[in-house]
């Protein structure tokens, strides 16, 4: 074949495609779909903007919270325990220490450590998951790509695990463990972690019998590659939008094991030992239960507002 | 006229009838007390604060008075023998002088039961205690109430209503609320936050409880490095206990010179504690080799107490300055109450433990003797230098001549800081403003009888539901003021503190305090119809000291206070 034939081919290849290309549109990416739904659910975005929020507090903490978290202010300044919120805009005599939030029981500025706590409850949240998520999808994605004896060991234990409630059996492993907060992060990942093993064992079940599984495996792909490149990535969409309502699980039964004072420690800045700490004071000083309670309940709804926007997104069937 | 005249003629009859029914009465109850030959001398008495009329019988010739005896004291205990010598008299033969001796038999603990009482339930009356008190028990409502019902036929002030309610609330806000809301005559310990807000309303009193107590941070020196003494001086120097008092406690409370309150007698004998002096204890803890601090524990049990209002807070605070002042990283540890208390008892807990003592009875041995003796293991090693002074003082009838020796001890706990004590704390109880009567006594427990809030039930709130109504095995003072509505002892506290005859009408030493014999009141019956006498305070007795009697059953079978009030049971195993 000529040099003048084969720039022939090359010009009629080309000019099928520019044909084509006026008929079609080159189709967006899965992240981008799932991107523009999530845009056009409010209250995703309310979500996410709550818990971007709450990151920017974490990160900044030392920046933003006005005194250390521990400090103690008796002899530092003229305040004394449960010293109610004083803001300087709003009327407070300038001569009385500024604490938007007032003062705890042990003289400390509330609103420093309401900004830490956001530190203490996302990390917990997000490395919780973070194990749940890893040991419990990869038990699920054994359990329904072997299937057998080892899918039925499995998922018999994940069912006894799932068996209990959740707080209850977090209280039991932490009592088992001792108290603190590393102790009350193992018990929440282990008791959200069927779950996660669940979701991933029906995904894969799902998509082991895809054609593209199917030829991937003609192709003489083994197992071990058929379940990290083709099965475990195809099977995620559902296990991130779980991912992100877990977090406000984990952060909800960190703060309940807190309260029960089997989470983090004194003088440890965390939202739910702090409500814990001033539950006596419900009537005498109402705002250290409230701001405490207020935060724990502003970080649950970000992160379920944004689980339930990223959901809808996921989701083709919800399609609008 | 006629008629008016008839009238009269009626009215006189009746009259005499009346009087002849009344003398009739009194031949009864002597004739029904023992068949008797003597002359009946009817007396008019001055009982218990309270004028009533009580017939002084002669005693039953027949009489079978019991003996509890021990068998001689080689078993370490303080009780040889007691005896019904005859019905309305029982003998204490101790083993040793015991100058406390009235005001430990005032504790409820030792309350009397029937004897029948006791045999029909095999010596665990838990749920079913039958005294002599102004209050039947007329139900227990578990998680929820005590119901009392009046005991019309109590020699002593009867309750003006004919219901009593004992309710119980963990959370003083919520003991507050019940009294706010009028649902609740009265409530036991306010939080130290409640008190502006009981002052400062109209409808609520605040009943000032001058309860002696004192709360102290333990240290174990059998673990290092509080094995050096130089380490406990230090912490001792670096905590700001006028800071913790100022801070945590409620108004009354006062930063702690000795471990005894100065409000009991050789209480405050000896040097003062230490002033707060952070530069000096940063010395100290240098020269033991730990100039950059060290890692520890802070013990303690989220229980609230007289002496510790706020434990947590307090906890927290200790943690803060010795961190700030020290460099001790002290991690806070929370540990159930009973498990905290056993740990810390045996000796078992390497850091510090929070914890205190409220006074059982005005004595100053109550206070140091139970801390400090020879058997004790709280601190570690017990210290010679502390409790073998304490043990002469304690053998002394004279309180002026064991001044000394409690100065000696004294200044040794000083010398060894086994413990910082850090306060004795201001107590205080809630009543509504309506109530006439009420009062928040020292020592003992408060009577609902004296309360009148002018309906038919009162309801008095506490911290927690009791654990049993046989109190003889008890230590909790939830189960001790439930108790003591039903259950009376020989002896009892005023509402001022000071003891005075309750079964007993007065008991009276031999020369050197070791024998006590005590003289009982007539014509009391117990709740089921029973008549007191001196085979009820016997076997009462009996039932807590004999680890061997088949009535020594009580609820958990310890008798913890038997057994350290009197220093140790009877026969007991060990």
């Amino acid at each position: 074949m000529s040099i003048f034939n084969q720039r022939k081919d090359v010009e009629e290849i080309e000019a099928v495609t520019d044909q084509r290309n006026l008929v079609t549109t080159k189709p967006s990416s899965q992240w981008k779909l799932t991107l523009r739904r999530f845009r056009g659910r409010k209250s995703g975005m309310i979500g996410l903007t709550i818990v971007t929020l709450l990151i920017l507090m974490a990160v900044f903490a030392p920046i933003l919270a006005p005194y250390e978290p521990n400090e103690v202010l008796i002899g530092k300044e003229d305040v004394g325990p449960r010293d109610p919120p004083c803001v300087h805009a709003f009327g407070c005599s300038e001569e009385t220490p500024q604490h938007v939030m007032g003062t705890d029981g042990n003289v400390r500025d509330e609103f420093s450590r309401i900004i830490y706590g956001a530190r203490v409850s996302l990390t917990l949240g997000f490395f919780t998951v973070t194990i749940a998520l890893l040991v419990g999808s990869a038990f699920g994605a054994i359990a329904g790509f072997t299937g057998g004896w080892i899918d039925n060991v499995i998922m018999r234990v994940m069912d006894v695990v799932l068996g209990f409630p959740s707080l209850l059996l977090a209280i039991a492993i932490v009592a088992v463990l001792g108290p603190g907060l590393r102790n009350a992060l193992i018990a929440i990942a282990i008791v959200t972690m069927p779950g996660y093993a669940r979701v991933m064992r029906a995904q894969v079940l799902s998509i082991k019998e895809s054609d593209y599984v199917a030829a991937s495996e003609a192709l003489g792909a083994s197992s071990t590659q058929l379940l990290v490149r083709r099965v475990i990535p195809n099977a995620l969409t559902p296990l991130v939008v779980l991912a992100t309502l877990g977090v406000a699980t984990a952060i909800l039964e960190a703060a309940g094991l807190s309260f029960l004072g089997l989470g983090a420690q004194p003088p440890l800045a965390e939202w739910g030992s702090m409500l814990a700490s001033e539950r006596n004071q419900l009537f005498t000083s109402p705002f250290l239960v409230f701001f405490p309670g207020i935060a724990i309940m502003i970080t649950v709804l970000g992160f379920n507002l944004m689980g339930d926007g990223l959901r809808d997104a996921l989701d083709p069937t919800l399609n609008r | 006229m006629k008629r008016f005249s008839k009238l009269i003629v009626l009215v006189f009859v009746m009259a005499l009838i009346a009087a002849a029914c009344g003398s009739s009465s009194d031949d009864t109850t002597t004739t029904a007390a023992g068949g008797a030959t003597e002359t009946t001398v009817a007396t008019e008495t001055t009982v218990a604060a309270e004028t009533t009329t009580t017939a002084t019988v002669a005693p039953d010739p027949g009489f079978e008075g019991y003996v509890l005896d021990a068998g001689g004291c080689d078993y370490g205990g303080r009780v040889e023998k007691i005896t019904a010598v005859d019905e309305f008299t029982v003998e204490f033969d101790l083993c040793g002088p015991h100058p406390a001796f009235l005001q430990q038999i005032a504790f409820g603990v030792f309350g009397i039961q029937s004897e029948e009482s006791l045999e029909a339930t095999g010596g665990a009356p838990l749920d079913s205690p039958v005294g002599t008190g102004p209050y039947t028990l007329q139900e227990w409502v578990r998680g929820d109430s005590v119901i009392y019902a009046r005991n019309d036929d109590y020699y002593g002030t009867v309750a003006p209503h004919a219901t009593a309610v004992l309710k119980w609330s963990t959370e003083s806000a919520g003991r507050l609320l019940e009294l706010q809301s009028g649902n609740a005559d009265g409530m036991t310990f306010p939080g130290p936050e409640d008190y502006a807000t009981i002052v400062n309303d109209d409808t609520l009193t605040l009943l000032n409880k001058p309860e002696p107590n004192i709360f102290y941070m333990g240290f174990t020196d059998t673990f290092a490095p509080w094995d050096n003494v130089d380490v406990r001086n230090a912490v001792a120097l670096a905590i700001d206990r006028q800071r913790l008092v100022d801070t945590f406690y409620p108004p009354g409370s006062e930063t702690a010179s000795h471990f005894t309150p100065c409000s009991v007698e050789n209480g405050c004998e000896g040097e003062s504690w230490y002033d707060f002096d952070v530069e000096a204890a940063k010395a100290l803890l240098a020269e033991a080799g730990f100039a950059d601090g060290f890692d520890t524990k802070i013990y303690y049990r989220d229980v609230t107490r007289g002496y510790l209002p706020t434990p947590g807070n307090v906890a927290a605070d200790i943690q803060a300055q010795l961190k700030a002042n020290l460099n001790i990283n002290a991690e806070v540890v929370v540990m159930e109450s009973g498990e905290f208390i056993q740990a810390s008892s045996a000796g078992e807990l390497d850091g510090i433990h929070l914890l205190g003592w409220t006074g059982d009875y005005p004595h100053v041995t109550n206070f140091l003797d139970f801390h400090f003796a020879e058997t004790n293991m709280q601190f570690g090693t017990p210290h010679p230098e502390i409790y073998e002074p304490l043990l002469a003082a304690s053998q002394m009838a004279s309180a002026t001549e064991a001044a000394p020796l409690y100065e000696e001890a004294n200044n040794a706990i000083k010398a060894l800081v086994p413990m910082v004590p850090i306060a004795h704390a201001g107590s205080a109880f809630g009543a509504t403003a309506t109530v006439t009567g009420a009062y928040a006594p020292p020592w003992g427990q408060v009577m609902f009888n004296a309360w009148d809030n002018g309906t038919d039930t009162l309801v008095f709130m506490q911290g927690n539901e009791p654990i049993s109504l046989y109190c003889a095995d008890e230590t909790d003072g939830e189960s001790l003021r439930a108790c003591a509505q039903v259950v009376e002892a020989l002896y009892s506290y005023t509402p001022t503190g000071d003891i005075q005859p309750q079964l007993a009408t007065e008991c009276v030493p031999n020369e050197d305090l070791s024998l006590w014999t005590c003289a009982l009141r007539q014509g009391v019956t117990f709740h089921d119809g029973t008549t007191f006498d001196a085979n009820d305070v016997v076997v009462s007795y009996t039932a807590g000291l004999d680890a061997t009697s088949p009535l020594h059953t009580g609820n958990s079978g310890v008798f913890e206070y038997y057994d350290y009030l009197w220093n140790g049971l009877i026969n007991a195993e060990g």
